[in-house]
């Protein structure tokens, strides 16, 4: 086990007797890192951190956690136990024997890490959803844990309070050094505290790696589809030219795109681009132009203007900055330079 | 009737009462939790037999138990029929399932993760024990409590195995019973109005502990 490494699980398979079960064929949790699991609901999630927690013995494979390493889980909906804010954030601690003066000191200091210090005095049970949920985290930093698990961090809060809580967290996690792994179904709270996201397919641990590189290099169509790589073009590998060493991918559906590949010519293909790679060019100088498309339909939160622009017969999704980014002024109908740099084009092969 | 005589088969059915209630909450509860937290083969006919002997008829007890400690019955050589120890017997069994099922159903009616929780928090042994009875307190309040009425209310089985003997084993229900039948309704009425006064004050006392601390 590296130096980084606070828990590593190899060959691992998890799971309820008589019921499915997850393999996990590598994990590792590094210290002061954010390891984000992104799998639908019903993946083995819940049962993946159990398993890492020690609640649920693994069927097969090893896992190892760093020598006296303490392991914190946090369930998805909070448990609370009858009494005090106060006594709660204690129960770890009271758990293993530590004395009273100390035990108070200690969960005054977790309450404190997630703003709730002002409730210690409260009835548990009086408290809100979101209050509860801060009081089942301070209570999984009061065991000061080497590892923490966090079952749905983020659900069930609303926009402010979902970034509130990223903020503290964020600040938590960076001051106390810990390995933390967070399972989620949504990708957008993946990516709010992750700096590795580890991707689940039905049965497996498919694909797991640093944020940017399972995002930009997913393994297959469905880790692609999973990821957010919202435009998955099936087609074949062409000619290579000798200059650029790029080689002409001649997409089924129309259209072409030139990307860096090093499958053999005739190769079956399916080229995935991010919709935040797909630009329209108003200047005519994107070395990634690939030509005249129009715009179909739009759709805008406000920050990030989703449009669906038909080129070569093809509808590419495309996310554009609103506001006096490229999406502003944007109406269905208009006439645009569809520009995707080679880079952003990541080639897989097709499943049969 | 005097008041002495009164006064001491109300002391009486405390005691038989007491100790029978003492062993009943002894055995019951541990045993409630158990078959509450733990899933094993079996655990449903158990479970069912607890919830049948919750309505279980104080008369089968009292025949069942006659049987048991009759002179030639199995346990006949115990010597305890028409004593107090049978008595006690008697309402164990009849307040042991009340305070099992009791206790089982408020394991129940913990979140489903409560265990799990506890687990996860590291807290393991008697200190997981002790904190799943802090947290269904009153719920085992309720199971002494139900178990007390049970037991002081019941005439027909002490009076099969007690045999209502004077100065030995006469407590209130069955004096109550005895005195009416002789249609002496003002002794009957005095041993009335003590036990109900009895039942009041302890189940006032216990719904006081219940009130106060959940």
């Amino acid at each position: 086990m590296s130096e980084a490494a606070a828990l590593v699980a190899r060959d691992l398979e998890v799971g309820y007797r008589g019921g499915f079960a997850l393999r996990v064929p590598a994990l590792e949790l590094r210290r002061g890192e954010v390891l984000a699991v992104l799998g639908p609901n019903g993946s083995g999630k819940s049962t993946l951190l159990q398993a890492l927690a020690g609640l649920l013995a693994p069927r097969a494979g090893s896992l190892a956690v760093a020598a006296g390493g303490r392991v914190s889980l946090v369930f998805q909906r909070p448990v609370l136990l009858r009494g005090r804010v106060a006594w709660n954030a204690e129960l770890p601690l009271w758990g293993r024997g530590v004395g009273r003066l100390e035990r108070r000191r200690r969960a005054a200091a977790a309450l404190a890490r997630l703003g709730i210090a002002a409730l210690a005095e409260r009835d548990a049970a009086t408290l809100s959803g979101g209050e509860a949920r801060r009081l089942a985290l301070a209570r999984a930093f009061a065991a000061e844990p080497d590892v923490l698990l966090l079952d749905e961090p983020f659900d069930d809060l609303d926009a402010a309070g979902r970034e509130q809580l990223w903020f503290d967290l964020r600040r938590a996690i960076g001051e106390t050094r810990i390995a933390v792994a967070l399972v989620t179904h949504e990708l957008r709270q993946a990516l709010l505290l992750a700096d590795r996201i580890a991707v689940l397919r039905p049965g497996v641990l498919a694909q797991v790696g640093p944020r940017d590189e399972v995002l930009r290099r997913p393994m297959s169509q469905e880790i692609a589809e999973q990821v957010g790589m919202a435009n998955l073009l099936p087609g074949a590998v062409g000619a290579r030219d000798s200059d650029s060493g790029l080689v002409q991918l001649a997409l089924r559906d129309g259209g072409a795109l030139r990307v860096e590949s090093s499958l053999e010519r005739g190769a079956e293909v399916i080229a995935g681009i991010r919709p935040e790679n797909v630009k329209i060019d108003d200047e005519g100088g994107d070395p990634g132009l690939v030509g005249p498309g129009v715009v179909c339909e739009l759709v805008s939160d406000g920050a990030i203007v989703t449009a669906w622009i038909e080129w070569e017969g093809q509808r590419l999704r495309s996310h554009l900055l609103a506001g006096r980014g490229l999406g502003h002024g944007l109406k269905p109908g208009d006439r645009v330079r569809v520009a995707i740099r080679p880079e952003d084009v990541h080639v897989m092969p097709r499943a049969r | 009737m005097n008041r002495p005589a009164v006064a001491e088969i109300a002391l009486r059915t405390l005691a038989v009462s007491g100790a029978a209630l003492l062993l009943a909450v002894a055995l019951g509860v541990p045993a409630g939790l158990a078959l509450g937290r733990r899933r094993f083969p079996g655990r449903g006919l158990l479970v069912a037999t607890v919830n049948t002997g919750m309505g279980l008829p104080p008369v089968v007890v009292g025949l069942a138990i006659a049987l048991l400690l009759w002179r030639s019955g199995p346990l006949g050589r115990l010597g305890w029929m028409y004593t107090q120890k049978a008595m006690v017997l008697a309402q164990v069994v009849i307040a042991l399932p009340l305070v099992i099922g009791i206790t089982l159903a408020s394991v129940a009616a913990l979140a489903d993760d409560w265990h799990l929780q506890v687990r996860a928090l590291g807290v393991r042994g008697a200190r997981a024990s002790w904190l799943l009875v802090r947290e269904i307190r009153a719920g085992l309040l309720a199971a002494v409590i139900a178990a007390l009425g049970g037991i002081l209310s019941e005439v027909g089985a002490v009076m099969m195995v007690g045999g209502n003997l004077e100065g030995e084993t006469r407590v209130l229900t069955t004096g109550i019973l005895m005195y009416t039948e002789m249609g002496r309704f003002e002794e009957a009425l005095a041993l009335a109005a003590v036990l109900l006064g009895l039942t009041f004050v302890l189940a006032a006392a216990l719904t006081a502990v219940q009130q106060g601390r959940s």
